[in-house]
């Protein structure tokens, strides 16, 4: 795949934060929410090539980096979703009339919702809870703690996330943060489009072929799944 | 939305294991209740491991409390998949 990517940026709280961006000559552009936390590393590969194919199907992609994800030197621990809702707000690279997000990306999709009159359309790759992000980091945590011989629990780091930030798995956690994903899930509206994958049961607007790079000890690509996206988006845009 | 398929408790421990290890449907559909898991694969470490119990509680809506995790669990994938048949029922 040859299409061209860039860069660009936004300026976010006094931060510089990075966009990637493919296609920029097209008519319509794509704003795309990544995963959270270190499911963004193992699908990055996967949603950059989805990018690729968008720009040569005619449609320009955009992918921001959250304050304290990736590139960014925003305090990790300063962030959360609230503040990654604003970040999305102020990155004014695109109309943002169509959001494609994937996994905890879709916990921040109607970041547009209460303070513009435009209709945001939804396309959501299985949507995450932020409790079950929270699990899955809490988990590999007690897991460390284990093989370092201290017994850990997660009612235990859940009292000490209320005090103050807690590290789980290699995340600086605030108690805003961890706050929020407790309770938060992808939120409800009219104009959503549901993938997931054909090998899960949950309900979906389409069943896409392909794997859950998420579970991976590994990033790592996956040119069916980027393929079956691609042309899911294509489609949907094209309504 | 789609029609709701009902997996069963063995087929989503098959699909969630065939994605953490990237094999393909094939080389799961080989898994007997006597495959060796945690151990016997080297990307079953305990970081997937925490990737996975969490996946299975999304796919089949069930709980899994830190007590009912033991090194048995993950020993075969027979193991595995009596847990989260046991869990499903409960």
């Amino acid at each position: 795949m040859t299409a061209t990517l860039d860069y660009s940026g936004y300026k976010f709280k006094g931060y510089d934060e990075l966009c990637l961006r493919a296609g920029t000559g097209h008519q319509q552009t794509i704003l795309f929410i990544p995963p959270l936390f270190d499911e963004m590393n193992r699908m990055r590969r996967m949603i950059v090539d989805v990018m690729r194919l968008l720009d040569k199907g005619g449609v320009g992609s955009i992918l921001p980096d959250l304050p304290g994800t990736n590139e960014s030197i925003f305090p990790q621990e300063g962030a959360n979703l609230t503040i990654w809702k604003e970040a999305l707000l102020s990155c004014s690279l695109t109309d943002k009339r169509y959001v494609a997000s994937f996994r905890g990306g879709c916990l921040l999709d109607n970041f547009a919702d209460e303070s513009c009159n435009q209709i945001v359309e939804k396309w959501r790759f299985a949507p995450a809870k932020g409790s079950s992000l929270l699990r899955t980091m809490m988990r590999t945590r007690i897991a460390s703690d284990k093989e370092a011989g201290v017994v850990t629990n997660m009612t235990n780091l859940s009292a000490e996330a209320e005090r103050g930030n807690v590290n789980l798995a290699g995340n600086a956690i605030g108690s805003a943060m961890f706050a929020e994903l407790k309770t938060a899930i992808p939120a409800q509206s009219t104009n959503i489009r549901t993938v997931q994958l054909a090998n899960n049961s949950q309900a979906a607007d389409a069943k896409l072929p392909g794997s859950a790079l998420w579970l991976r000890a590994e990033p790592d690509d996956d040119t069916i799944l980027s393929a079956a996206i691609a042309d899911d988006i294509l489609a949907w845009v094209a309504v | 939305m789609a029609e709701y398929l009902n997996l069963t408790p063995e087929a989503a421990v098959r699909a969630v294991i065939q994605d953490i290890l990237g094999l393909g449907a094939d080389q799961v559909s080989g898994f007997t209740a006597e495959t060796e898991l945690f151990g016997a694969l080297p990307e079953l470490d305990s970081m997937a491991v925490a990737g996975l119990l969490t996946e299975l509680e999304d796919r089949l809506d069930i709980m899994i409390e830190d007590e009912e995790i033991d090194g048995e669990l993950f020993e075969t994938f027979g193991n595995l998949v009596a847990f989260a048949e046991m869990k499903v029922a409960a």
